[in-house]
């Protein structure tokens, strides 16, 4: 079985086989994980380099983790640290590392459809390690993953993602990822933070009231306030965010039903999520990040295909 | 200089020889003789099939980058695809280095435009340094050539300037042109807000931000009783506005660049930034829309918007690319290949209606009058490639794209351009 893509630019350009394919192959991945030698030789001679033109940690860790768990050759680059910021472009970036001759690229950038541009210049396979306001797929996958790990079935699971959802890439993808895979899917916050097209352009509800948005759904994706990603004020303050917004105990003990908590990391406590609602029983944020591992490892090695030792 | 173009069909709606296919004689810039089979030897004998000659074309806003941005644009390069795509005459914007606002700047422009084939008239800064805030001298730029007034691709933001510059043209009978954009709605956008964007993940910007900046400048140049054009208008209800502000006797006009009738934002999918232009390309329907305007005659006329964008200003991630395409060697081809309206009209745009609105009589084909003429073919057929291109810059995502109808040339002030 083979992915019908070269890169993973998004979740918006994969079919549901490819995303099962990738599921399913997460799933050996994460078997080998738990093995007293969690290293397998697949993408030996296989050469990454890992891109992060914005901040993260446990995507990059995750990514790195994943690279090295295949056996494959891992670069690292930031690019606070680096000759972007001596004004080099992106393309003379990455095309000066290509002719050290690299097989992928792994990349996180603050502009949407950096890694579109990317592909279209260069050789090598792109996996899209999160892009502006764009997409986020392997977050998307390492979520549905999650989710079908704990509930058991993607498809007539009802998923709502709260919070930020204007300024969050990992809501499109899990957008995209969760109506391939037939699950309902409903957005609920401020309705500054929402785009005001979103529901015609996905075919999804659209809630502005938390409560009513925790009574519909079996699971809550709750993301993280994105101060950075904020160039004007689009609400008041984070206390009055965590009033109308913020998820605790005591509303999903209110509740007639057990729901799931998740979220992206990394968490605001206190804002969009309480500690005694973060660390409950009902949440999987830890899981999400252990998965995330075996699903990159998967994205990694269906990527790779013909490469590495199998050629 | 003896020039003799054979057998044009002269289209020109002020001409006694409208709709004649003839002769016409030019001897050192004046049209001699006009005629079946003139037997008259000239030093350049134009013979080309399916030639049209109308008076010169106008366009009213296009940015020569110069002085200060040369790499992109000079004055030459911009004449040169001016001449190509049939201009003879070219209003070129403010938003330079030094910003065109005072009149120095303004006769370096008309002073090393002089001995080109095409004419250039500055437009003049309406605000000093064309920051929006106070008012640039423009008695005195107009004194020395400016031909409007406007602060180019920034558009005036604050009502109470506006109403200022709009009382003060008056004083010239001048016309200000704005592109019509409020920046504080969806201020990060990089391209149309709807389902497009939305799936694209690309910020917004909403169509209400043009109209709502119409709605409002229609009511301030009915307070100043003063003239406006607005220009690169994208929305249907703009043009709503812009008919009923006409039928009410506002003296307000606008125009369309062409690929705003030739693109839509479906064609944004895979990030090409030749398609990043400020108003952004709208919604299938909005263009779908403003190609029935054409037909129906509420744009006055299409202004190019020739932006020139060095190549590393747009093989760049989506964000951080310039905004805008060069367009002054396309906008015949592109918008005659829409097949939407009669060459008549065409012409009666670009010849006549561009030219009211900045109160140019228009040239007439006639015996005894200076020869400001446009030759085009609009039945050929051709692959636009970079080759084509005069402009210093590139960007034109119509590389590569058939069209219909080709510039053969132009005359004016005494010179003769003709497209290899």
């Amino acid at each position: 079985m083979q992915l019908s893509t070269r890169h993973l630019l998004g979740i918006k350009d994969l079919t549901s086989q490819d995303i099962q394919l990738i599921l399913d192959t997460a799933t050996q991945f994460k078997e080998v994980l738990q093995r007293p030698i969690k290293k397998v030789p697949s993408l030996r001679d296989v050469t990454i380099v890992n891109l992060f033109y914005e901040n993260s940690t446990r995507t990059r860790i995750s990514f790195e983790l994943a690279e090295k768990r295949l056996s494959a050759d891992t670069i690292n680059f930031a690019a606070s640290a680096s000759s972007v910021s001596k004004g080099e472009t992106l393309l003379d970036t990455v095309n000066n590392i290509l002719s050290m001759k690299v097989d992928m690229v792994v990349m996180r950038h603050s502009a949407s459809g950096a890694p579109h541009f990317l592909a279209k210049h260069i050789p090598a396979a792109i996996v899209n390690a999160g892009d502006g306001i764009n997409e986020h797929p392997t977050q998307g996958l390492l979520d549905a993953f999650s989710m079908r790990e704990k509930t058991g079935k993607l498809e007539g699971l009802k998923v709502a993602i709260i919070g930020d959802i204007m300024h969050s890439r990992v809501a499109m993808s899990n957008i995209y990822l969760l109506k391939k895979m037939g699950a309902e899917v409903m957005v609920a916050g401020p309705p500054t933070l929402i785009p005001k097209y979103i529901q015609e352009a996905f075919d999804i509800r659209v809630e502005y009231n938390l409560r009513r948005a925790l009574e519909w759904c079996d699971v809550a994706n709750v993301l993280r306030i994105q101060l950075e990603r904020q160039n004007q004020v689009l609400f008041s303050s984070l206390r009055e965010y965590s009033l109308a917004y913020g998820i605790n105990k005591q509303i999903l003990d209110s509740l007639n039903k057990e729901i799931v908590i998740m979220h992206p990391g990394p968490i605001n406590r206190g804002v969009e999520l309480d500690s005694d609602a973060a660390d409950s029983k009902q949440s999987i944020i830890l899981q999400q990040v252990e998965n995330g591992v075996a699903v990159r490892m998967a994205v990694l090695y269906l990527l790779a295909g013909g490469r590495g030792e199998n050629n | 200089m003896t020039i003799l173009i054979k057998g044009a069909l002269i289209t020109d709606p002020n001409s006694p020889h409208n709709g004649n296919k003839k002769d016409i004689f030019i001897e050192n810039g004046i049209i001699r003789q006009i005629g079946y089979n003139l037997s008259v030897k000239a030093d350049t004998t134009i013979n080309e099939k399916d030639c049209h000659a109308s008076p010169g074309w106008v366009d009213l806003f296009a940015n020569f980058c110069d002085p200060g941005k040369e790499h992109k644009e000079s004055l030459e390069t911009g004449a040169a695809a001016a001449a190509a795509g049939g201009f003879t005459e070219v209003l070129v914007i403010p938003n330079t280095n030094p910003a065109i606002h005072t009149k120095a700047q303004v006769e370096y422009i008309v002073q090393k435009a002089k001995a080109l084939a095409v004419t250039i008239h500055p437009i003049g800064a309406v605000t000093k340094n064309i920051e929006g805030k106070d008012l640039a001298e423009m008695y005195d730029m107009y004194n020395s050539g400016a031909k409007a007034f406007g602060d180019g691709t920034n558009t005036i933001q604050s009502s109470g300037l506006l109403i200022k510059a709009l009382q003060y043209v008056k004083t010239v009978d001048a016309v200000v042109i704005q592109v019509p954009d409020d920046k504080t709605i969806g201020s990060g956008g990089l391209m149309n807000e709807g389902i497009v964007s939305t799936r694209l993940g690309l910020p917004g910007k909403p169509a209400i931000a043009e109209e709502i900046m119409i709605a409002r400048d229609i009511k301030l140049a009915r307070y100043a009783a003063s003239k406006l054009h607005f220009t690169g208008v994208t929305t249907k209800k703009s043009l709503e506005y812009v008919k009923r502000a006409k039928e009410a006797g506002i003296n307000v006009t606008c125009s369309v660049t062409p690929y705003h009738l030739f693109f839509c934002d479906e064609d944004l999918q895979s990030y090409d930034t030749n398609l990043k232009v400020n108003p952004p390309l709208r919604t299938k329907e909005e263009m779908m829309a403003l190609r029935d305007a054409l037909k129906s005659g509420v744009m006055d006329c299409i202004a190019t918007h020739h932006q020139p964008q060095h190549w590393d200003d747009k093989t760049c991630e989506f964000e951080y690319a310039q905004y805008g395409m060069i367009g002054l060697e396309t906008a015949f081809a592109v918008t005659n290949s829409l097949n939407l309206i009669p060459i008549e009209k065409w012409v009666e745009m670009m010849a006549v209606n561009s030219r009211k609105i900045i109160n140019e009589p228009a040239p007439v084909i006639k015996e005894g009058e200076k020869a400001n003429i446009t030759l085009f073919n609009p039945n050929t057929e051709f692959e636009f490639t970079a080759s084509h291109i005069k402009s210093k810059s590139k960007n034109s995502p119509f590389i590569g794209k058939t069209l219909k109808g080709k510039v053969i040339g132009i005359i004016n002030k005494e010179h003769l351009f003709l497209n290899a």
